[in-house]
């Protein structure tokens, strides 16, 4: 044995050297993470008076108020809209880029690396690039669709058509998160059971639907849950694009739970919206941990 | 054999109309922000450019409304970020990685976990706090919140990068007598430089454009971070100038412009990094 391994082995040198290393990470997390996630939650049992700067306990007021809210239910609806068919979206596009991309074209290199530029985008700068292209008077969407002979609708205004073209948007920006997850996971799978498959004489669409599609599956579950987690705190994109309307059509529940505490100072209410938010996300992250785990052991 | 000439070309122009679709967003703001107020009203919009006109736009957005000054801010912001994150998240990834502990899995997992935690969620008791210690409205009160944010994905990042450092390299190390500090300093941080630049790129990335937690924290004109100075375009009560908004929206996206040329590779190692394992 040498002394390298002697060392590692004595337990009380490597619970120092694993105290020394980890805690401040811990520590920090707990002060600045941890503590304000438990700080909120007892906010939301009190009523913030701004003038006086004190809080008044008021129970469960607070969630009483927000459950008969039709905002908060309009608003809740709204977030599941934009997580569930955007994401659903983002998914079959994402994919379908993936596979398109896999085909190697000549230059489609490029087109890959300029696809990867929106995700880094300030999100409000997104919302406000996309509301002029809408524009119903100048705007170079409805122009380009009034040369071809087609209706020009009002984006934004129409409420039919604000959350539709929120989920759009949001949508440039991240179906190119899902294609490089997807296409990175397409990269890595070995090229023999392609080669197999066509000795066998499958047809195209047979491998895409048989092989290729199943043995993506896990990237995709991964990138849809990192994605619907993302996307169920939407809050700048709205801010840029849409500010919450037209009325509340496109109000998320970040936005609205954003307005109440940093523009009315209702930090109870607003926490408690939070709160329900951290509930829903604490969910979606166990979810996206159980997916991890089965990876895990898939690969051992 | 015609067949499958036309199936190519039919991908060649699949491609080009994807390349449209990701591109031409950023071509037609380029465009709108050399127009006047009047003339970005004009359609479709003309392609001849007048000098003074985007000088003019840019002069005001750069030094009148003060875009100089809020993109020195967020690289104060960000940066500070960064370089904090990294110091304290390389010896914690390092833990994980390498030594063995009781529940290190789960204490792994829980500090990812925060990762996805809603920043409204966190952002007035974050107020709370830095009124309380008399940060609030100062780069200190912003850059303290913006760590914890950023440090969940930047352990995490970091240690699958040592996981792909070779064990025996410790090993031999702390045979010839190095310690474990040791060995994180002399053997690891050079090996590491590749994960140290992910991990900063993602933290830098989310930093840059954060507007919520901003919003609560910082009131001074002065203070304000790019994203922050562009939100205020749209809050303001009377109608957004477009060819303003554009040029706004064009400055900012030049310094990621230029930062994704040089990173665009460890962006897409970053991103698939958790995933592909």
């Amino acid at each position: 044995m040498t002394a390298g391994t002697t060392r590692e082995g004595h337990p009380l040198h490597q619970r120092r050297d694993v105290l020394l290393l980890v805690s401040p990470v811990v520590v920090y997390l707990v002060i600045f993470s941890l503590f304000p996630l438990l700080y909120s939650l007892t906010i939301s049992f009190f009523r913030w008076d701004q003038i006086a700067s004190t809080f008044h306990f008021i129970g469960l007021g607070n969630y009483q108020e927000l459950f008969a809210d039709p905002v908060f239910w309009q608003a809740t609806g709204n977030t599941a809209v934009l997580v569930l068919a955007g994401v659903a979206l983002q998914l079959f596009i994402g994919t379908a880029l993936a596979i398109f991309f896999d085909m190697q074209l000549r230059g489609s290199w490029f087109v890959r690396g300029v696809l990867i530029l929106p995700m880094l985008l300030t999100p409000v700068v997104v919302g406000l690039m996309w509301r002029a292209m809408l524009n119903p008077n100048w705007g170079i969407i409805n122009y380009t669709l009034g040369q071809l002979g087609l209706p020009q609708p009002l984006w934004l205004a129409d409420p039919a058509l604000a959350l539709p073209t929120l989920v759009v948007v949001d949508s440039w920006q991240w179906t190119p998160f899902i294609m490089v997850i997807v296409f990175a996971r397409l990269q890595s799978l070995p090229r023999d059971v392609f080669e197999a498959a066509a000795t066998d004489g499958a047809s195209s669409r047979q491998t895409l639907w048989r092989i290729t599609l199943p043995l993506l599956m896990p990237a995709i579950v991964f990138a849809g849950i990192f994605r619907a987690i993302d996307a169920f705190r939407s809050f700048d994109v709205v801010y840029g694009l849409t500010y919450g309307g037209p009325g509340r059509l496109t109000t998320t529940l970040s936005f609205y739970g954003w307005e109440n505490g940093q523009r009315f100072a209702r930090y109870g209410f607003s926490s408690a919206i939070s709160y329900v938010m951290v509930v829903v996300a604490i969910i979606m992250v166990t979810l996206l941990f159980r997916h991890l785990a089965v990876r895990r052991e898939d690969a051992t | 054999m015609t067949r499958r000439r036309t199936g190519r070309l039919l991908a060649y122009v699949l491609l080009v109309v994807i390349a449209v679709i990701g591109f031409a967003p950023f071509v037609m703001i380029v465009i709108y922000s050399t127009k006047s107020r009047i003339e970005i009203l004009q359609v479709p919009p003309t392609l001849d450019f007048d000098l003074d006109q985007i000088v003019a736009n840019y002069r005001d957005v750069l030094v009148t409304r003060g875009f100089i000054g809020f993109i020195q801010n967020s690289i104060i912001v960000t940066a500070a970020t960064v370089a904090i994150s990294l110091t304290i998240a390389v010896p914690a990834a390092y833990a994980f990685s390498r030594l063995r502990f009781r529940a290190r899995d789960r204490w792994a997992s829980t500090i990812l976990s925060f990762r996805f935690m809603p920043p409204v969620a966190v952002a007035i008791p974050v107020l709370l706090m830095m009124r309380f210690v008399d940060l609030e409205n100062t780069f200190q009160g912003l850059i303290i919140p913006y760590v914890a944010f950023s440090l969940p994905l930047t352990v995490w990042i970091l240690i699958g990068f040592i996981d792909e450092i070779p064990r025996e390299l410790d090993d031999a190390a702390m045979a010839d007598g190095c310690t474990r500090l040791g060995v994180l300093w002399r053997v690891m941080l050079p090996l590491m430089r590749p994960g140290l630049i992910v991990a900063g790129i993602f933290a830098a990335i989310f930093i840059w454009n954060e507007l919520l937690v901003a919003s609560y924290l910082i009131q001074s004109q002065g203070l304000k971070t790019i994203p922050l100075a562009a939100g205020g375009l749209i809050s303001a009560q009377r109608p957004i100038d477009w060819n303003v908004a554009a040029t706004v929206g064009v400055v900012t996206i030049i310094p990621i412009f230029i930062f994704s040329l040089f990173t665009q590779r460890y962006i897409a190692r970053g991103i698939t990094a958790g995933a592909v394992k």
